[in-house]
Parts: C-alpha cells; structure tokens; sequence
C-alpha cells in the first residue's frame, strides 16, 4: 500500500529503483521550479519513449544554454553575443535607462511597447534574508557603465517589482545615483488595466487613490 | 453576524461536509477524535486564514485526498450579516506529498493557500474579518499562563478580525523584521554597508508604529471589559488587570499608554531603533519593537502566570474571551459567532450560566461536547442538537 504513490511504480515499466537513471531523471525535472512529483515522472517516460533524437536534442540544447549564452557587458541581460542587440542597437534613445530585476522582466517590457530607452538587469533584488546584499546584484556594473559607456542617460527608471524586496533596491538605486545629478523615478502602481474596481484589493485601490491623476 | 453554511472538502477527517446553520445556538455532540475540534477549527480558518492548531498548513489536507494529482482541501461559508449583507468567503490550501516520499512519506508539505471573497480571488487581508468568530477552548489557558508570544498570538487574532490594515502591517512587519536581522547578522559578519539599515528601519518604524498602536488601544478596551467580567465571573477574588507592557524602552512605553498618535508612535520608534542600531549590530537581533511585546496580567496584584491557581487562570482566560466578545460587537456593531469547544463541561453552575448569558446575546454560538448530557439540555432552550461520527453530520434534537 505504501508504495502505491511512490512515484513511478504505477507505471507499466515497473517499479525502477532509486538511482536508476529513470529515477535520477525523475529527480532531476522535480527539481525545476513549477515541477511537482507526478509532472516530473511524466517528462521522464515521456523522455523515456522518444525517439533518440528528440533526447539527444534536449540535451544538447540544455548543455549549450549552459555553454554558449552569456551575460551582456553593459546590461548584463542573457544574450548571445556580446554586446546585445539592444544596447548596440543604434535607434534606442540613450538618454533614459531602466532598471529591472530578471531577464524576464525585461522581456515583459519589451513585448509591452513603448519604451524605446536602454535596461540594465540586477539578476535579483535585495533580501538579507536570501544573502543578497547590493554586492550581489549587479550594481556595481550599473554604475560603471553610467561612468564609463552610456554617459548620455539623464533619467534612471527603477522598474523592480512592488514588494519590499522590490522597493528596498529602489530606494537603494535612488540614494546611489541621485547624487550623481540623475533623475530617479519608479514605475506607477495602481489599477491593472481593463479591470474591475469592485474586483480590485484594498492595498491597491488605497495606491490608486495616492497616485491618482487628473484628467486631461 | 451567523455562518448560514458551512462546506468543507478533505479537511482533515472531513472527507465532504456540506452544513446549513440559522441563527441560535448549535451543540455538536461526539466523543474524542470525532472531529468536533476539526469543524470549529475549520470555521476559524475561514475567518482568520490560519489555523490555531496546525503547525502547517499541510495537517489540515485530509489524508484521503494526498493520493490526488493536486491534493486539495478547501473550506468555503457563507455569512450572513445583521445589515443583510451575504458574503462567502473561501480558503483553499494545496499540499504537495512530501517530496520522493508517498502516503507514508513524512508530513505533507503546504504548497500553498489561496483565498476568495464572493468567488473572487483576494489576498488573505481581504478575507480575514468578513466572518468574525470568538473561539473558547481549553487552549486559552495559555494565554494567562504561557509565553509572551501566546499572548501576542491571541492580540493578533482578535485585532486581525475587526481591523484589516492592522494585517497588512503586521504581514510586513514580520517579514521586515526578518530581512533587518539577517542584514544585522550581515553586518556582523562585515558583510554590508550601516547605511543599508535606512529603508528596513523606515519600514519597521512604520509598521511597527501600526502595530504599537492598535495594540495599546485594544488592550486597554478589552481590559476594563476583562475586568468586569472577572468580578461577575468570581465575586469573592481579587481584580482582573491586563495591562500592556510594548516592547519599547520605557520613554516611548509611556507615551503609547498616554495616547499617542500613530503617526507620532511611529516617529519615535524610528528614533528609538536608529539609536540602538549599534547594540542591535552586535547582538544581531532588533531590540525594540512589537515583537518584545506582552501583556501584564495580574489578580489581585498579583502576576496571574507565577500566581495564580489554574482555576483563576481558567476564569481568566474566560473572562478575556467574554470581554473580546464584547469589544467585537461594540467595534463593528456586529456580533461575533462563538465556537465553545468544549469548554463547558468543566465550568460550575455559575460560570456556565455566565457563559451561557453571552451566547443567547450573540446571533449563533457553536458548542461541542463529548457528553450528550452535559450542557444539560435544558439549559439550552431553542438549542439545535447534532451528532458527530465517522465524519459525518447528524441532527439529533
């Protein structure tokens, strides 16, 4: 009975066991973030009965993202050549630089439109709790940069996200470059667009309220 | 303000429960290990979010549903208000078996709770407080004679439920206190920079000069209440006297008792943790704060924890309970359910009619007992009697 929800011997392949390479696998996908036990044994079988080349491909691509993707020198987002298309790319406006957390908040902003200005990535926010101190962001490389190759930029938006991680490397940022006679600002928070009031929270709906702006 | 139905799907021996409940007064009989305390704890989930009981979330996912693909235990009521409001209010908690391991693998692990008010989803602020419960159980002993952080406990449940930015600020407040720590302990270790202090010691001052307050405010209400009570409860003893001792130093201290506003608590306590931030470095640990925070309980002079009997301590408890309820209806002009678990079987006459008083004033009161005598019916005119077995629900009047 106990063992009817190990993972893996409900399956006709028969209860394989720990250490085989079937289980290490199955190990290895859990440990993915958004991987609970029972996805990650069906990318295993699923791995299990493609054909050869299909795994060969997985692999090769995993090894490769390892192997041949790089941090860009100026803004440090994941790139294949260095620099990055954005940062070389002649048509972005060099006077206004925007600060994210992730690559994939980069992304974000890029999909969205409408900004047409520089990024430069942190790879995090700051969490004493998590060991992350300004030193383990890429601070450090921001403020080189500034002084170094995009001297032109005038404004610093800080788009990390709206919680206190979030907003202790924003004011962190903004005590950091002010001084150096740049604008800091903040993405607005407020109402998501095409919602309901009614369905919206306290907290931001009270955020609304602050930041509210007149009607032109 | 009644709970008009109550479901409850693989909570803990609750496979399914689907429940209607008026107004009045309702007894659960069932023997130990039944799940009457499971159904009481269920419905203070509902209006809390957490369980008194649990140490995680994870306990409260039945057994019988770990073998689901995404196993589920899902709490959900209605309630109905005295201005004719209908809210339903639902907390879903995911667990996740314990990684590697199956059935027997160790204790489920929480995956995560998620929350709907009227079937939208919302943050746990937003739920807590739209049903409003005062639970009694023999646990509440700890609250006179446990450690500070019973009595900070229970400050955080009763305030949480009548006053919502009050859980916002206290869900920072315990996260802000934990990144400061860890950047002290940084520093220590010469890790970091003093100046990294500035936004955590903002925001501490900030929500911890929420937290001072509300708790100054409510301690003192709900003692005077507490007080009377205790001298109806136990004529012939010495007074009841809850009085709250911050965590602060003492300057600051007199201030809050005096009345100080929020803004000016705050204000100060940004002084008082910018001040000690050196003694903080060393120790590694914030000094002042709300998390230092107790309350003074004595009888007759005399501090209730070291001193008093278990019989004063029980009175007590009661009388704190009563009072809460009390400072409840007053606050928002609603009266609060009571869930009774078990605790009248060990009250005299006198205690029990006491008891029995503040229920039939309140909209609907929910008792359990292992006894099908006790409470005698008789002292429970109107009452709605049921049985509980094996999980399941019976009327039994």
């Amino acid at each position: 009975m106990a063992n009817a929800r190990d993972p893996g011997s409900r399956d006709a392949a028969g209860p394989p066991g720990a250490g085989s390479p079937i289980q290490r696998l199955v190990e290895a996908f859990h440990r993915l973030p958004g991987i609970g036990p029972k996805s990650a044994q069906r990318l295993a079988y699923h791995v299990l009965r493609a054909p050869e080349a299909e795994a060969r491909a997985l692999a090769e691509a995993l090894l490769e993202v390892k192997e041949r993707v790089v941090f860009c020198s100026r803004c440090q987002d994941i790139t294949d050549q260095d620099p990055c298309r954005i940062c070389l790319d002649p048509a972005r406006d060099r006077t206004v630089l925007c600060v994210v957390e992730e690559p994939l908040d980069l992304r974000a902003l890029e999909r969205a439109g409408g900004f047409r200005g520089l990024f430069h990535v942190l790879h995090g926010a700051i969490s004493p709790a998590d060991g992350i101190g300004p030193e383990e962001l890429k601070i450090a490389e921001l403020l080189a940069r500034l002084r170094d190759v995009d001297r032109d930029v005038a404004e610093v938006i800080v788009a990390t996200n709206p919680n206190l991680e979030g907003e202790a490397t924003a004011l962190y940022l903004a005590r950091l470059l002010s001084p150096l006679g740049m604008r800091v600002t903040r993405l607005a928070r407020g109402l998501p667009a095409g919602a309901d009031l009614e369905y919206a929270d306290d907290v931001t709906l009270a955020r609304a309220l602050i930041y509210r702006q007149s009607v032109e | 303000m009644h709970l008009a139905e109550l479901s409850l799907t693989h909570v803990r021996t609750f496979a399914r429960l689907e429940w209607e409940l008026t107004p009045g007064v309702h007894v659960i009989v069932g023997a130990n290990g039944s799940g009457k305390s499971n159904l009481l704890e269920a419905i203070t989930l509902l209006a809390t979010t957490r369980s008194a009981r649990a140490r995680s979330d994870g306990e409260l996912v039945s057994w019988s549903a770990l073998g689901d693909v995404a196993p589920l235990a899902r709490a959900a009521g209605r309630v109905l208000t005295r201005s004719g409001e209908r809210v339903s209010v639902e907390v879903a908690i995911t667990a996740r078996p314990a990684a590697g391991g199956g059935a027997l693998g160790g204790e489920p692990a929480a995956a995560g709770r998620r929350f709907r008010v009227n079937g939208v989803a919302r943050r746990a602020s937003d739920l807590i407080g739209r049903l409003r419960v005062v639970p009694f159980s023999a646990d509440d002993l700890a609250i006179i004679s446990g450690a500070p952080v019973e009595r900070r406990r229970y400050l955080d449940v009763t305030i949480a439920q009548l006053d919502a930015p009050y859980v916002r600020a206290l869900q920072r407040y315990t996260r802000v206190l934990q990144q400061r720590n860890s950047l002290l302990r940084r520093l220590q270790e010469r890790r970091a920079a003093l100046h990294e202090l500035d936004f955590w010691d903002e925001e501490l001052a900030r929500n911890g000069g929420a937290l001072l307050h509300a708790r100054a405010a409510t301690v003192a209400a709900l003692a005077s209440e507490a007080a009377a009570q205790y001298a109806a409860l136990a004529p012939d003893d010495g007074a009841l006297a809850c009085c709250y001792r911050p965590g602060v130093p003492s300057e600051l201290a007199s201030r809050l008792l005096g009345g100080a506003s929020e803004e000016a608590i705050a204000d100060e306590l940004g002084a008082v943790v910018g001040a000690e931030r050196a003694r903080d470095v060393q120790a590694g640990v914030t000094h002042a704060g709300p998390h230092r925070d107790d309350v003074a309980i004595a009888i007759g002079g005399h501090a209730a924890a070291t001193t008093a009997s278990r019989g004063q301590q029980r009175t007590a408890a009661l009388a704190l309970r009563l009072a809460e309820v009390a400072h409840s209806l007053r606050r928002t002009g609603d009266a609060p359910v009571l869930l009774l678990d078990d605790v009248l079987s060990e009250l005299d006459a006198a205690r029990r009619e006491r008891v029995l008083a503040a229920a039939f004033a309140v909209d609907q009161v929910i008792i359990t007992t292992p006894d099908a005598d006790r409470p005698p019916r008789a002292e429970l005119p109107g009452a709605r009697w049921y049985t509980l077995a094996g999980g399941v629900l019976q009327r039994a009047d």
